[in-house]
Formats: structure tokens, sequence, C-alpha cells
């Protein structure tokens, strides 16, 4: 890090300030109850979607394995890339499946949703160790744990020396694949909430049929899914400042103060997208 | 019926679509030694290893490639949106986004390398000049293929997102998959070619780069070279496999179980990939064996 | 990617005269296309990306202070942050007609002060710049959407947004599938906006990196973005005003590119063309 200081990097967690507490209290209840002002059930309800939405996406960044920069040159575990883009690969491919399964119902779209999500990380996860084990010829290692959770594998024996572990374990694999699964189900809920808003409010400001003012329903809908999809995922990379292994890295527990920061986050987002269209043509 | 065979033949043709972009994708952020084995790149003047390989750090491959492709499906939108044929319309979008990347590349190598003046690292301009269009010719192909690969989800497939939101979708995939996947092998593999084969490298090391070539200084020519035999097509096969399987399970199974065939369907494939996982796992560490005796603790 | 991130020695404009400077400048260049209602024409569409590119280079000096204490996560992550909450409230405002720039900022600020107190509160980064920072990325987010997408339509306004023109056999339709909105024309603006604003701080890091250089660097960003809004634009608004705005665009362009270049030449070690490494004196 650099001379002018930075987060702290000492052992344990450093738990949420009372202050941030209750100011994040405070604003998911105003959200809520703008909310229920601006379009009644059916605004709260969508509320509280999005922000379970965005509690999915920083819940599941943490399950990612991310190794960054390091994991590049076989140095630490995990995938060589950023946690939030890897994040948004995973989760917008589920939304991409979620959003063209919409029709067929709201549980199906974000089974469909997390499906994507989890086959984009199986599918990149298998690749990695393709990679590391045909391409380079390095066994997997974890660097934080001596024994695989799962499948009880041992580490310390097949980790060079000089490297803090390369490569993913099994454990990290599953992890990929159920943060990849909870992202697409968080991105593809907050885009099916926002698009039953908008399709249903659109047509009356407009006085058009759902069909003519859909292309602006899915485009609102779908780019405020993946700017908030960003805002959480980067809030909780922030939480685990860069990288992880993974469920059985240490820093995993931190994950409850990412859940509560994309929670008040998204609650505060999204009262502004679904409030949106309040205020067309009252000007 | 013969929807299915048709929807199974877009399929085909998308995965194919996304093999190819997927393969000049990581050569291309090879060679600009872009997304994280940059960050040696950055290290090695430091460390006092001058080099002359290209340092084009615009962003993660993920966010960049999410701009070129919804750049190159936007342009290409508003081209057909004139009323241009749709062919020519991805032609030319796709050739003005690779535009916008030929400029951030060569700021991004100036800017980092004139930031980098106390350690001695000259600009090398001769760099700009040679490899800049090698890497632009790559990410055209990248780019016209992915966006090509978007137009026919919409207008074959009919999936409902315009076709920029699409791009942006895929393209963040298609640099997640990429980085992943190619990043290793260039970053360990090529940058550290001098350190042990099949162990990583020792951070003691770091820095320390691999700068002369068989004959004369390498340059990231070479780099790309190398990554097109192996980190490139094997990022080709996972976004291939990824764009196929996701279209797939869709386009076939959707009609089963009232919809619930395509998830059913995705969660078999998924298990089927955590079984290939677990075996090349195991048979890595079989083959390779344990590089110390165990401890007694771990028995 | 962890790369040490170190910016250069002071000197430069002080960013608080940056932070007037970008935001007066940009609210003053984006209400300059609303001219084009006045008027009743689309002439002044490319204020809109000028306005942009005010805020952009506001946003790097923002960026290069926040990223300076070390994020853990690369430079591009505050790009995004700043964009994913920036097009929220940019889209929010436009819908409130002559004051959606106003609303806008506003929205923004609110937005960005809420994620950077729970960045700092609850994730417990502790960077004293950060609640500040965030909510000065959210508004330069904003600006920079709702600027490039004034710039495209040649309206902040939502229904302009919303509704487009397309000729079928030669007869005008008015549709919303043709809009900026209705075909997503929107996200590649958030693209261009997130990678023009993490860009030139990213690209300029390190321990040589001077303010001159880097936000020239935004500036190109900037109207690098507009020349692709422009030629977007010729989808929406008339040929002879999108044909100012790609004009406007290439030169403001081809001077800050050239002025980057003649920077870089100035601040790098030394400037080869086709040479052999110069292995430092004393040997590697």
């Amino acid at each position: 890090m650099s001379a002018l200081g930075g987060p702290k990097q000492t052992g344990g967690v450093q738990s949420p300030t009372g202050m941030g507490i209750a100011i994040g209290i405070v604003l998911i209840i105003v959200a809520l109850v703008l909310a229920f002002f601006f379009a009644q059930m059916a605004g709260l309800i969508a509320l509280v979607g999005i922000i379970i939405g965005g509690v999915l996406i920083g819940f599941g960044v943490h399950f990612v394995p991310v190794g960054g920069a390091p994991a590049a040159m076989g140095q630490a575990p995990g995938i060589a890339t950023g946690v939030a883009m890897l994040a948004a690969g995973a989760g917008l491919a589920g939304l991409f499946g979620g959003a063209w399964a919409a029709p067929l119902g709201l549980p199906l779209a974000l089974a469909g949703g997390a499906v994507g999500g989890g086959l984009l990380m199986a599918i990149t996860c298998t690749m990695v160790n393709i990679i590391y084990v045909f391409g380079m010829g390095i066994p997997a290692a974890s660097g934080k744990v001596a024994k695989d959770p799962i499948t009880g594998d041992t580490f310390p024996e097949y980790k060079s020396q000089g490297t803090e572990g390369h490569g993913l374990p099994f454990i990290s694999w599953v992890g990929g694949v159920i943060g990849g699964a909870l992202g697409g189900l968080g991105g593809t809920l907050i885009y099916l909430e926002l698009l039953d808003i908008y399709q249903a409010q659109l047509p009356t400001i407009l006085d058009t049929t759902v069909e003519q003012i859909a292309p602006v329903a899915i485009s609102l809908a779908g780019v405020f899914a993946v700017g908030m999809f960003l805002m959480n995922a980067v809030l909780a990379a922030y939480n685990i400042t860069g990288t992880i292994e993974g469920p059985h890295d240490p820093k995993f527990k931190r994950f409850p103060r990412a859940v509560i920061a994309a929670a008040v986050a998204s609650a505060v987002a999204g009262i502004f997208s679904i409030g949106l269209l309040e205020l067309v043509g009252v000007f | 019926m013969e929807e299915i065979v048709f929807g199974i033949g877009i399929t085909a043709l998308a995965g194919a679509l996304a093999t190819v972009a997927g393969a000049a994708e990581d050569t291309e952020s090879d060679i600009g030694s872009q997304g994280d084995p940059n960050s040696q790149v950055q290290l090695a003047p430091q460390m006092g290893y001058i080099h002359r390989i290209f340092n084009k750090a615009v962003a993660g491959e993920p966010p960049a490639y999410g701009l070129w492709v919804a750049l190159g499906a936007g342009l290409a939108w508003a081209f057909m949106a004139m009323q241009i044929n749709p062919i020519l319309a991805i032609v030319l979008g796709s050739a003005l986004a690779v535009f916008v990347q030929g400029v951030y590349a060569t700021t991004a190598y100036l800017g980092r390398t004139a930031s980098l003046a106390k350690f001695g690292q000259p600009v090398y301009i001769d760099i700009l000049k040679s490899m800049t269009t090698v890497t632009m010719a790559h990410a055209f192909v990248a780019i016209f293929t992915t966006v090509a690969m978007c137009h026919l989800m919409i207008s074959a497939l009919g999936h409902p997102f315009p076709l920029p939101l699409l791009g942006l979708v895929w393209g963040i995939a298609l640099g997640a998959a990429g980085s992943a996947t190619g990043n290793p092998f260039y970053g360990k593999e090529r940058q550290y070619q001098e350190q042990k084969f099949g162990a990583g490298v020792p951070i003691s090391a770091s820095g320390n780069i691999v700068r002369y070539a068989e004959a004369g200084q390498r340059n990231s020519l070479d780099n790309g070279f190398f990554s097109a035999k192996l980190g490139g097509p094997a990022s080709g096969i996972c976004f291939g496999l990824i764009v196929f399987f996701e279209l797939w399970r869709t386009v076939v199974f959707e009609p089963l179980a009232a919809g619930w065939g395509a998830v059913i369907i995705g969660i078999v494939i998924i298990l089927i990939f955590a079984i290939i996982d677990r075996y090349i796992e195991v048979w890595a560490r079989k083959t390779f064996g344990p590089y110390t005796a165990p401890e007694e603790a771990s028995s | 990617m962890s790369v040490k991130i170190e910016a250069g020695a002071g000197g430069g404009i002080p960013h608080n005269q940056l932070v007037i400077y970008g935001l007066v400048g940009s609210l003053v260049l984006i209400y300059l296309t609303y001219l084009n209602t006045i008027t009743g024409t689309q002439y002044f569409a490319f204020f809109g990306g000028l306005a942009a590119v005010v805020a952009l280079i506001w946003g790097t000096d923002t960026i290069k202070h926040l990223c300076s204490y070390g994020l853990g996560t690369g430079v591009p992550s505050a790009g995004m942050i700043a964009l994913g909450s920036g097009v929220i409230a940019a889209l929010f405002g436009a819908t409130t007609g002559i004051a959606a720039p106003i609303v806008t900022i506003i929205i923004a600020a609110i937005i960005g002060a809420v994620a950077g107190v729970m960045a700092n509160h609850v994730v417990r980064m502790d960077i004293p710049v950060m609640i500040i920072s965030l909510t000065e990325l959210a508004i330069v987010g904003a600006m920079t959407v709702l600027g490039l997408a004034a710039m495209a339509c040649g309206t902040f306004e939502f229904i302009g947004m919303i509704t487009g023109e397309i000729s079928i056999l030669g007869f005008a339709v008015e549709t919303y599938e043709f809009s900026l909105i209705g075909g997503s024309i929107i996200a590649v603006i958030f693209m261009l906006g997130a990678i023009a604003i993490q860009h030139s701080f990213n690209a300029c890091l390190g321990p040589g990196e001077r303010q001159d250089r880097t936000l020239m660097l935004a500036a190109e960003c900037g109207f690098l973005s507009m020349i692709t809004v422009a030629i977007i634009s010729f989808a929406f608004i008339g040929f002879i005003p999108a044909l100012i705005s790609l004009l406007v665009s290439v030169i403001g362009w081809i001077y800050t590119y050239t002025q980057y270049i003649a920077l870089s030449k100035r601040d790098a070690y030394a400037w080869l063309d086709a040479q052999p490494i110069l292995e430092p004196k004393g040997g590697a």
C-alpha cells in the first residue's frame, strides 16, 4: 500500500461503526416509506426485491476465488483477474439468461439467472485448472488452509517454495460456482423488479401499449441492473481488499459488512430507480 | 422441430464466433501485457530490468472489453438505425471501436512509461508503431465476432436486450473468461520462462521478467506468438463453451418441463464440469507428486 | 491489478479549485445545450460533450486523490462505482425537465455520499477522503452520462431520450425503439464514461506522474468519447448538427492527443526509436 496510509491491514475484523449502522437503518426505512409512497405495495415489493438482489450480489462476490496479479504468476491461488469484474462477468451472464427467461415467470427467470452465472464460473474455473495443470504443470494448493474442507486434500506438500499457493483447489471451484450463481440470481432479481415497475407505469404515462414501450423498459431495467451490480460488487471488493480464495478464506468472515453496505446502497439506488417515472410530465 | 434445428444451428454458429473471439481477445491482451501480468511489466524497471515490452494498461480486461464490444455494438446499432445493412454496420462499428482501442493503448503505454522516468525506462516509440497495429487487428477480430454473435442472439434467437446492452454483457463476460484463462499462462510461463517449470514464481523473483529473446531482444510480438499456442485457444474454448452451453440449454431444453428443462440441464452441465475439474486436480496431484514429504500431522 | 499506486509530488492546480471549475463548468456547458430547445434547432448538442470533458478532468483528479490511499483493488473499480451510481442519478435527473442538471447533481451527491459512508463506516475502509471522493465521483459520473446523452440526442430531457424517429419507406415514424434509451445507447455511454474516468490516472500512475499530463489525458479521453458519441448521434439528430459535433470533437481530440504526446515526451526518460535496451549503469 502507499505511504499515505490506507485501510488498516491488521488482523481481525473491524466491526461497522454505530454511526454507519444507524445511518444504514434510517436510510433503508426512509427508502421503504418512499417506495410505498411512489407505487404503493408494488413499489414496496420491488424495493425489497432490489435490496435482496443487492445483498445476494454483495454476498456472492465473497465466494469468488480471485488472486489478482499474483495469481497470474502462480504466486497466489485463485483466478487472475479483478474480483469485481469477474463477479460482474458471471452476474451479467446470469442476467442474460434471466432476462431471456423473464416471460416464463419469476421463479424460472431467477433459476435461469442463477444457472447462467454458475455455468460461466464452472467453465471458467475448470479452464483455469486446465491451464495450470496442462500448461504450466502446477497442481492446485491453497495458501490459507492446510486441508480442503470438501475433499480433504492436503496442500502444504504441493505448494511451491516462495509462493502463497497456486491454482484453484476444489473448494475454490465450488466457491466460484456459488458466487456466480448468487451474482446471477441477484442481478436478475433487480432487473425483473425494475422491469415490472416500468412495464406497469410507462404505458399509462405515455399512453401507449406495453409492446411499444418494451424496448425502453428493458433498457432502463437492464442498465440500472448493471449499474447497481457494479456498485455492490465494488463495495464488496473493497470489503475483501481485492483478493480472496473462496469460502474457506479467513477474509470470508468479513461478509456481514458487505451485506449491510450492499443493502443500504441498493436501497438508496433502488428508490431513485423506482421513483424515476414519478416526475415525468410534472415539469 | 424446424425451429429447434434452426436454433441449434445458430447456437453452434454463436459458439464458434465466441471461440474465435476468446482466442483473439487473449492474444491481444497478452501482446499488450494488459490485465494482471501487466503488474510485472510495470514492476520490472523499478527492479532495474529495463525492457522493450508493450505496457498497455487500459483497465482490467473485463471493463476494457466491456467498452470495446459495447461501443462496437452501439455504433453498429446506430448504423443499422441509419438503414445500413447489418453486416456492413457491424464491420464499421467494430472498426471504429478498434480505433478507440488503439488510441487508448498508445496513451496507456506513453503514460505508464513516462511515469517510470525515475527508473531509467525510456519510451521506445517503435513499440507503438509496430505493436499497436497488431493488437488492433486482434481486437478487431474479437470485437467483430462478439458483436456478430450478439446480433445473432437478437435477430435469430429473439433475446429481448437491445444490441448495445447485450454487447456490454458479453463484452464483460469475454474479458472475464479471457483474462481468467489466459493470464496465468502468459504471466507465469512467458514472463518468467527462466523460472522452474511446474512451480509458481517465487515472490523474490518478482520483476525479473525475461527481456531477451532467442535472437536479440524480446518484444511483445514474441509474446503473442507464444500465447497463441495455448493461452489464446484455451481462452477461446472457455468463452466458446460458455456461450454455447448457455444458448444450447435454453434453445433445446426450454420447451421441456414448462421451462425447467433448461435449468435442470444447466445444473447437470455444472456437475459434469465439477467432475472434470476434480479429475484434473487429482490427476495433477498424483502425476506431479508431492514436492515435499507430507508432514506427520496431515498423514 | 495490485500495482503499487503512486502519485507524483504535489504542485499544479489545487484539487479544490478543480472541483469548482469542474462543477460550474459542466453545469454551464450542459445548460448551453438547452439553446437547442430555445432556438428550436439541434446545433448546440456538442456542448453536452464538452460538459462531459470538463467533468472527466475533475473526476480524474478526484480518482488520483482517492486511489493514492491504496484501495486494495484496482483503479478501474473506482470508475465503475462512479458510473454505476452516476447513471441512476442522471436518468432520474433527466425526468425533471429544465431542472435536470441541478437535480442530477443533488441525486448523485446523495447516492455517492451513501456509498462513501457505507465504504468508510460499514466496510471500514477508514480512508479520510472516501466519502467526499465517492460523492464527487458520483456527480462526475452523472454529469458525464447526462452530457454525452444530451450530445447524442440533442436534449437532456427524458422524453427526448426515449423517443426517436425512423424512416420506413420514406415516411418518418415516431418510435420508442430507435431512441437513446430504447436502443440502450445509454449502456455505451455508461462504459465510455467508466473507462474514460479512470483511464487517465490508471495510465499515468507511477512516481513520475505529473498533473498537467494526467489532466491532458483526461481531456483526450473525453474528446475521444465525444467522437464516438458524435457518430452515434447521426442516428438521432440532423446531419448538419451531428457533423458540427463530430468536427468539434475531432479537433479537440487531435489537439489534446498531440499535446499529450508532447507532454509524455517531456516527462519520459528518453524518447527512442528502434534502439536496444539501455541497461542501467552498473548492470541490473
